[in-house]
């Protein structure tokens, strides 16, 4: 992660802009980042979510000169575009092989506003090794998408704004461990406004971080005395290495089990790049077991290094998961995120219930693009999300790895 | 043949017992009763009227997620190497003398051979008598031979243990998960046919990784053979004793040459040309190393490369009604709307232009003239590049080097042998053209070894 600021006409392709148009330009990702911070999401319409769908096309084709071509080859431009759905989306593929930074040109050192991030996807998926890679221009816009979501889903307890109190235990690697992971930016920057107390379970690698588990046994008895809200992140996979050690770690196990019955699980990504895959079910049958918190409390979360929004399952009507209503299996978006379930064969839009390849259009992804392409597949209800789990389809052909290697090399 | 079905980790020693039991009676078996055995029940897969067939046919389509003209194609491809003339042609082009595997036999040494390359009759160092310019040898089958096969190719199973009864090893045998129904009805059949033979297999399935029924016979074996992803071959390399016999299959590639001569005929060789590579790279969609996912096409003929690419994504349409695709998953659908995305973004910038069949169908075609990188994107994807010269290729594919399997050509004139022999030197075990690329003959050089002969174990015997 380069933090720190924009790097002023990065890859010299932005159009160098007058002053005016650029102190516009950050002034709309300044407006942005203060409307994602309104706690108060019932003053979001649809127009309002239009009109800044459309502003941020204009903006985003001006700037991003791969996108822009794609647009004009689509035929589709921001004189002749009139809804957010027309606009054309990414498939979050080409990630990998494009850069998307939309920014204004901004003197770095000149806007405290624009501290920057590059976050990188694990690569491991549709068989290449070529990772994703997400120029983040503003991460004070990061921050904001990020905030509010969370804490209604994980941390309904707390008011917004109010003081950090909880104890989050993250089995996902510090920012500062995983500094090109946009997980771990997210936890990171969660924990530096909801959290009193943070520990960090394992370090870069997944191992146990040094001494990481008596201080989680201290910092949850002091949660238990003071009555704070404790909140446990990871992966699945983490989740999967997690419970294998409290079977046979005295130490983790009675860690695990003095956590409080209040105590909330967040749990997210697949197994991807791992042989291990386990059903949901039965991993959260083992988290129950091993820490004691009750299934209704264990949520999903739902992102992706190329969206900058996530979604929880149950999230966002305001923590109706932790009051032990069971939930209803749909992942919400914030309302600055919208999805659709699109028609694999022609990307046209599915009616509500059916599946198809998800598409979003995120406006927190002002500084790239905000409509994106997904490989997932799932069903939107009620403007809720049914996730079917990642594009499973064909395994990578056979070195269609080494193939694409050689195709990035040789020049005919 | 016994269960074919889930032998689960519980019962496998006794399964193993009783190949190695049976390894007893093979060994003692003419080598020519054992070619007619499997070549009977081999032909029964060509018999239309056989119910085998039948039953083969209504169910690859839905284990290999092949449309049934589609499983019809690879049956009858995959088929006619195992009836008893082509297994009889097998075992001739892989042993000097196939007696060897009944018995010790005798093969000339030429001795002209013996006294220009070593010392001559009479002045041996050590005074001893110089060698005869015979051999007395004798071949050995697996004592018992274990093949772990993996992808969805149907017919694959059945060739690898076809190749090891032929040189008379009991085999347990562990189809890929596309591809158990052959195997399991090839053993079926065996069992009416040749009870005794039948014995010698077991074919199992379970469920990939399933470490401990894996780990069982992978020490029980003298020989293994593994079909897989670099990534299966690596992790079960390490699980077998240091004084076992790896046969190793890691993924390969197919890779296309179209030479000029090929763009300078009529409109109607053109499309025949086409036709041949569409043919090539649907058939198996693509799952094989037969199968060609990249072409590079030669500048400088009447048809340029670009027009070339437009040419095979016709043909690649027009096949469709002979090879229907099958219907694609949602997630399939998924990841080919990220390769045709990502390339369409390539096109826009001008590295790239992309044919495709659109909703109805996931032939896609790019045609790259510029070194693009591209996700993939399942079956019936190619990738067109052109070059200048095709004495190039050979180059541009050492990267690929032991991934290299096929190269499909067209149009290369007396070029062939030129090319062929650097095209081997980089790495390619197989160069044909496109219409012999999906089925090689049963005594292909796989993997550029002998089948059979890699399978077993020699002994020289000299009298006094």
């Amino acid at each position: 992660m380069w933090v720190g600021g924009y790097i002023s006409g990065m890859d010299g392709r932005t159009n160098p802009a007058a002053p005016e148009t650029r102190d516009a330009s950050a002034d709309s990702f300044e407006e942005l980042r203060l409307r994602l911070e309104d706690p108060d999401w019932s003053t979001w319409t649809e127009a309002d979510f239009e009109g800044r769908a459309l502003s941020a096309f204009a903006f985003q084709f001006e700037t991003c000169e791969p996108y822009r071509a794609f647009c004009r080859h689509r035929g589709i431009t921001p004189d002749n575009v009139g809804s957010w759905e027309a606009v054309p989306a990414v498939p979050a593929t080409a990630f990998k092989y494009f850069d998307f930074t939309s920014a204004p040109e901004m003197a770095p050192h000149h806007d405290p506003r624009f501290e920057s991030g590059l976050f990188l996807t694990s690569g491991t998926t549709r068989g290449t090794q070529a990772r994703g890679r997400h120029h983040v221009p503003s991460l004070g816009l990061y921050r904001a998408s990020l905030a509010e979501p969370f804490r209604r889903a994980l941390l309904p307890e707390l008011e917004p704004g109010g003081d950090p109190t909880a104890l989050f235990l993250s089995l996902i690697p510090s920012p500062a461990e995983a500094p090109d992971s946009s997980l771990s930016f997210m936890v990171g920057a969660a924990a530096q406004r909801y959290a009193r107390e943070v520990v960090w379970l394992v370090d870069g690698d997944g191992r146990w971080a040094e001494g990481a588990v008596p201080l989680a046994s201290e910092e949850v008895e002091s949660a238990r005395r003071s009555g704070e809200p404790v909140l446990l992140l990871g992966t699945a996979l983490s989740f999967v290495h997690l419970i294998e050690s409290a079977e046979s770690e005295p130490d983790v196990a009675a860690c695990l089990a003095a956590l409080p019955d209040s105590a909330r699980v967040m749990e997210t990504g697949g197994f991807k790049g791992s042989r291990r895959s386990v059903t949901r079910d039965a991993l959260y049958e083992g988290i129950e077991r091993v820490t004691g918190i009750a299934r209704h409390r264990i949520v999903n979360e739902y992102g992706m290094t190329e969206l900058l929004s996530q979604l929880y399952e149950g999230g966002s009507s305001g923590g109706a998961r932790s009051s032990g209503a069971p939930s209803d299996g749909l992942h919400r978006p914030p309302p600055w995120l919208e999805v659709r379930a699109l028609d694999p064969t022609d990307l046209t839009p599915l009616p509500e219930g059916r599946d198809g390849i998800l598409g979003f259009f995120d406006l927190a992804n002002l500084g790239s693009v905000c409509h994106v392409l997904t490989e997932d597949v799932g069903s939107v209800h009620d403007g809720g999300v049914r996730l079917k789990g990642r594009a499973l389809g064909a395994e990578p052909r056979g070195c269609s790895r080494a193939m694409d290697d050689l195709m990035s090399a040789a020049r005919g | 043949m016994a269960d074919t079905r889930a032998a689960g980790a519980a019962n496998v020693p006794a399964v193993i017992e009783r190949l190695e039991d049976s390894g007893r009676k093979l060994r003692a078996r003419p080598l020519g009763e054992i070619i007619a055995a499997l070549g009977r029940v081999g032909a029964r897969f060509l018999d239309d009227q056989d119910p085998l067939r039948q039953r083969a046919l209504s169910g690859i389509p839905e284990e290999a997620r092949v449309s049934r003209p589609m499983a019809e194609a690879i049956l009858g491809g995959m088929a006619v190497d195992w009836t008893e003339e082509r297994l009889r042609a097998l075992v001739t082009a892989e042993f000097e003398d196939p007696g060897a595997l009944d018995g010790i036999v005798t093969v000339p040494v030429p001795r002209g051979l013996l006294t220009s390359f070593g010392p001559s009759d009479g002045d041996r160092p050590d005074g001893g008598t110089a060698p005869s310019a015979v051999r007395r040898v004798r071949a050995f089958g697996p004592r018992l031979c274990v093949q772990i096969v993996s992808g969805s190719v149907p017919g694959v199973a059945v060739h690898a243990l076809i190749r090891s009864l032929l040189v008379k090893s009991p085999t347990l045998l562990k189809p890929g998960r596309g591809d158990t129904l052959l195997a399991q009805l090839f053993a079926e059949a065996l069992a009416q046919e040749d009870a005794e033979l039948s014995d010698a297999l077991e074919v199992v399935y379970w469920p990939g990784g399933s470490q401990e029924a894996e780990g069982l016979v992978l020490q029980a074996a003298d020989v293994a053979v593994i079909y897989g992803s670099d990534e299966t071959v690596k992790a079960l390399r390490t699980r077998v004793p240091a004084t076992t016999r790896v046969v190793a299959y890691h993924h390969r590639v197919g890779v296309g040459a179209v030479g000029r001569a090929a763009l300078d005929g009529s409109g109607a060789e053109l499309m025949e040309v086409a036709l041949d590579l569409a043919r090539a790279v649907a058939l198996f969609e693509q799952q094989g190393c037969v199968c060609p996912q990249v072409v590079f096409v030669e500048e400088g003929g009447e048809t340029s490369p670009s027009d070339f690419a437009r040419a095979v994504a016709g043909a690649l349409g027009e096949l469709e009604g002979e090879l229907p695709s099958p219907r694609r998953t949602t997630g399939e659908a998924g990841g080919l709307a990220q390769l045709r995305g990502t390339a369409e973004i390539h096109q826009a910038s001008g590295r790239a232009e992309v044919h495709h069949g659109g909703g109805d169908a996931p032939w896609t075609v790019v045609f790259e003239t510029d070194s693009v990188r591209l996700p993939d994107g399942g079956p019936r994807t190619l990738r067109v590049r052109p070059v200048s010269d095709l004495a190039e290729l050979p180059h541009i594919l050492t990267s690929l080097g032991p991934h290299l399997q096929s190269v499909g050509h067209a149009g290369l004139g007396d070029r062939v042998e030129q090319l062929a022999d650097a095209l081997g030197q980089a790495g390619a075990s197989r160069v044909v053209p496109f219409r012999a690329l999906s089925f090689p003959p049963p005594w292909w050089l796989h993997d550029g070894r002998g089948p059979l002969t890699e399978l077993v174990r020699w002994m020289e015997v000299e009298e006094e």
